[in-house]
C-alpha cells in the first residue's frame, strides 16, 4: 500500500487515458442523488467522486439485472472479449458488497464466469465518504465510511485534489505507468486521517438514534427473535415488490429463465427476490415459506445469520438503499433495534 | 470458459410408463455425465425452463441414464409429453452422493414412498452391484394403492431374486384393490419388528415431505440414532451451484451440501419438513 497525490485535472488526465481501455462509470449528481454515468473522451466533468454512494448498487455492473449465460445448443459465444469495469467512486459499503459477492460467485466446485470474469478484468478506483447520508448506517455494522481494502486504488478528497492510496498490484501498476501525475503524499496524509475521524463521529452520532444492537450482538438477537411476532408486524406493510432485494448490493439471488430465440434457444439469468411466494416453492406445491412473515425473516436469516456464520460478516452492507426503497416503509435499522428489545 | 449453465444436448431414447402420474425417462446425453447414486441433474425442455431430478439408474451405466419423473408442475407436465427421439437439455450432476464407503459391513434399511423409490433406485443398484461389501439390505417400499407402484417388474420380481439371503423387501401400499394380496399401509408401518442389528445399521429415507418426516420419526423410535439417518431434502434446486440462493436450508444449500443430508446436521434447521 502506497499513498501518493493527485491534482482534479490531472485526475481528469488519467480517467480519459484510461477510458481507452476501460468502460468506465463514475457517480454524477441529479435531484441530490448520486447516479452511475459513463466516462468518455470528455472525462469527469461534474462527476461526484465523494459525498456517499450512488442509489444503484455496484452488484449491476459484474451481476446484471439480465444476463445471457447460455445459447443452448449452439455455438458458446460467451468469451467474447469485452472491455473490462471501471468503477469510479466505488464507496466503502459498496466494496464490502464484493466480500458477499466475491465468495458466493467464486466458490468451489462450480464458478460462475460471468461475474468473475468481470470483477478480475475490471478496476475499482474507490473514495471515501464525505458526507452521511440520511439512510446510512455502515459504521453500526463494523463498515467504516472510507475504503480499508478491496480497492486498487482509493481516492480521500482533500484540498483540490485526492490522496490515492493503492490497494493492489494492478493499482500499483497504473500509478507507475502514470507517475508523472502524481505527486508526494506526505503533506496530506494527516489531513486526510482526521477529515475520516470527523466523519466516523458524525455517522457515530447519526447512527445512535436507531438503536442498532451492537455489532456482535445482532446474530445472538437474530435467534433469539426467530420464533418471535416481530416478522409478523415486520411484513404488514410489505408489498412483496422485491424493491429491497434489488437495490441490494449483498443480495446475490437470481433465477434461470429459458426462452425461445430466433435460430434456438438461450437461457437468462435475473434477479430474483426471496420475499416472493414463489422464491423456495418446489413443483410438488411444498413451500417451506408460505408466509410473508417467513419471508421476511428469512431476508433477515440470510443477512444476519448466515452470512455471519458462513464467511464471519454480513450479508448487509449498512448502505441504507433498502429503506429508500421500501414502498412500505420497512426500516432495516428499526427492525435490527427491535432485535434489542426483549 | 467452463460455462456451468450451459445444457448438454442429450436425447430420448425411451418412455417407460410408471404409473398415472410418473414414467421413467432413458436418455442419452452427447457428452456423458458421469453422476453417482444420489447426485441430481437439471432437465430441461429447450427454451422452457428446466428442474431438477435424482437419475434412477444404475451409476455403473457410464453413456446413459434414466430419470423418473412425477407429473407436478409446469416443466414436469411437458416432459410427461416428450417421446422417443426428442431432444432435451442436461446439466451436472450437482450435489452430495450417497457415502457408499460409509455403509460397508452394515445392514443397510432403504425406506422409500411414490416417486422417492427414484434415487433409492439408483442406490439399490450400486448396493447390489457389490452387494458382498454390505451386510444386508432391507428395502421398504410404500405406494398409495398397487397401480401406484413404479418399477413393478423389479420390486416385485426382479429384484426379489438377486441375492435372498442379503436382500429383502417389504412392500405395502396406503389402500389396496381386489389384485393385491401383499400389506396394506403406510411405510412407517412396515418399519415395525425389524430384524436388525440397529447398532451396525444405516436407513435411507426418500420421499414425499410428509413421508420423510413420519419416517424419520418412526426411525428415531425405533432405536436409530439421527446419526445413521440419511434423508433426500426436496427443495427448490435452481442453478443447481450454490449460486442462485433458492435452496437454502439454515447454513446449507441443498443443491451443493445435499441433497443428502444426515438427520443430525440438519435436524435444528426450522422448516425442515415444509
Amino acid at each position: 500500500m502506497e499513498s501518493h497525490f493527485i491534482n482534479k485535472s490531472n485526475l481528469d488526465r488519467l480517467v480519459k487515458s484510461l477510458s481507452k481501455s476501460y468502460k468506465i462509470f463514475a457517480p454524477v449528481k441529479s435531484d441530490n442523488k448520486r447516479f452511475y454515468r459513463k466516462i468518455g473522451d470528455e472525462g469527469l466533468r461534474d462527476s461526484v467522486i465523494g459525498e456517499i454512494r450512488a442509489v444503484e448498487p455496484i452488484k449491476s455492473f459484474y451481476f446484471p439485472a439480465r444476463t445471457k449465460i447460455a445459447e443452448y445448443f449452439s455455438k458458446d459465444d460467451s468469451d467474447k472479449k469485452e472491455r473490462p469495469i471501471t468503477i469510479i467512486g466505488a464507496k466503502s459499503c459498496d466494496l464490502a458488497s464484493f466480500k458477499v459477492m466475491d465468495y458466493v460467485y467464486n466458490q468451489e466446485p462450480f464458478k460462475d464466469p460471468f461475474y468473475i470474469s468481470k470483477r478480475e478484468a475490471g478496476l475499482i478506483i474507490s473514495s471515501d465518504c464525505t458526507l452521511c447520508g440520511e439512510t446510512c448506517f455502515c459504521v453500526a455494522i463494523g463498515i467504516m465510511p472510507y475504503p480499508t481494502e478491496g480497492f486498487d486504488i482509493n481516492l480521500s478528497e482533500i484540498e483540490g485534489g485526492y490522496l490515492a492510496e493503492t490497494g493492489s498490484s494492478k493499482g500499483e501498476k497504473i500509478i507507475k505507468e502514470y507517475f508523472k501525475l502524481f505527486q508526494g503524499a506526505e503533506p496530506y496524509a494527516q489531513k486526510r486521517d482526521s477529515n475520516r475521524k470527523k466523519l466516523k463521529e458524525d455517522l457515530l452520532e447519526h447512527v445512535k438514534k436507531s438503536g442498532i444492537p451492537a455489532k456482535d450482538s445482532i446474530q445472538p438477537a437474530f435467534k433469539s427473535k426467530f420464533d418471535t411476532s416481530l416478522w409478523e408486524e415486520t411484513s404488514k406493510t410489505c408489498v412483496e415488490c422485491g424493491a429491497c432485494n434489488m437495490i441490494c448490493p449483498a443480495c446475490h439471488c437470481f433465477i434461470l429463465m429459458d426462452q425461445k430465440k430466433e435460430n434456438g434457444f438461450e437461457r437468462l439469468k435475473m434477479w430474483d427476490s426471496c420475499l416472493l411466494m414463489s422464491f423456495a416453492r418446489v413443483a410438488g406445491g411444498a413451500n417451506p415459506r408460505k408466509l410473508l412473515a417467513q419471508r421476511m425473516r428469512n431476508r433477515f436469516d440470510k443477512k444476519f445469520n448466515f452470512f455471519p456464520d458462513t464467511i464471519g460478516r454480513f450479508g448487509c452492507t449498512g448502505c441504507g438503499r433498502c429503506i429508500e426503497a421500501c414502498p412500505g416503509k420497512i426500516d432495516i435499522r428499526a427492525v435490527l433495534s427491535k432485535l434489542q428489545v426483549s | 470458459m467452463d460455462n456451468p449453465y450451459l445444457p448438454i444436448k442429450t436425447e430420448v431414447l425411451d418412455v417407460i410408463e410408471e404409473s398415472s402420474t410418473i414414467k421413467t425417462f432413458r436418455l442419452k446425453p452427447e457428452t456423458p455425465l458421469h453422476f453417482k447414486a444420489g447426485q441430481f441433474v437439471e432437465m430441461s425442455i429447450p427454451g422452457k425452463g428446466e428442474a431438477p431430478f435424482t437419475p434412477s439408474s444404475s451409476h455403473y451405466e457410464k453413456d446413459k441414464l434414466e430419470i423418473t419423473i412425477m407429473k407436478a408442475g409446469r416443466i414436469t407436465s411437458m416432459i410427461h409429453n416428450l417421446k422417443k427421439g426428442d431432444i432435451v437439455g442436461l446439466r451436472g450432476p450437482y450435489g452430495k452422493e450417497y457415502p457408499l464407503p460409509e455403509f460397508e459391513g452394515k445392514e443397510i434399511l432403504l425406506v422409500g414412498g411414490g416417486v422417492g423409490l427414484a434415487p433409492l433406485r439408483a442406490l439399490f443398484l450400486a448396493l447390489a452391484h457389490d452387494i458382498e461389501k454390505y451386510k444386508s439390505v432391507l428395502f421398504c417400499c410404500g405406494s398409495k394403492t398397487p397401480s401406484d407402484i413404479i418399477y413393478k417388474d423389479c420390486v416385485l420380481d426382479k429384484w426379489q431374486s438377486l441375492d435372498k439371503k442379503r436382500i429383502k423387501f417389504r412392500i405395502t401400499v396406503d389402500r389396496k384393490d381386489d389384485s393385491w394380496k401383499g400389506n396394506v399401509g403406510l411405510v412407517t408401518t412396515t418399519l415395525d419388528k425389524l430384524d436388525i442389528n440397529l447398532k451396525n445399521s444405516v436407513s435411507i429415507v426418500c420421499g414425499p415431505p410428509i413421508m420423510m418426516k413420519f419416517a424419520t420419526f418412526k426411525l428415531l423410535e425405533v432405536g436409530y440414532k439421527p446419526e445413521q439417518i440419511y434423508l433426500s431434502m426436496e427443495k427448490n434446486m435452481s442453478c443447481g451451484i450454490g449460486k442462485c440462493g433458492h435452496c437454502r436450508l439454515g447454513n446449507f444449500y441443498a443443491c451443493k451440501d445435499g441433497p443428502v443430508f444426515r438427520y443430525d446436521k440438519i435436524r435444528h434447521i426450522h422448516e425442515i419438513w415444509d
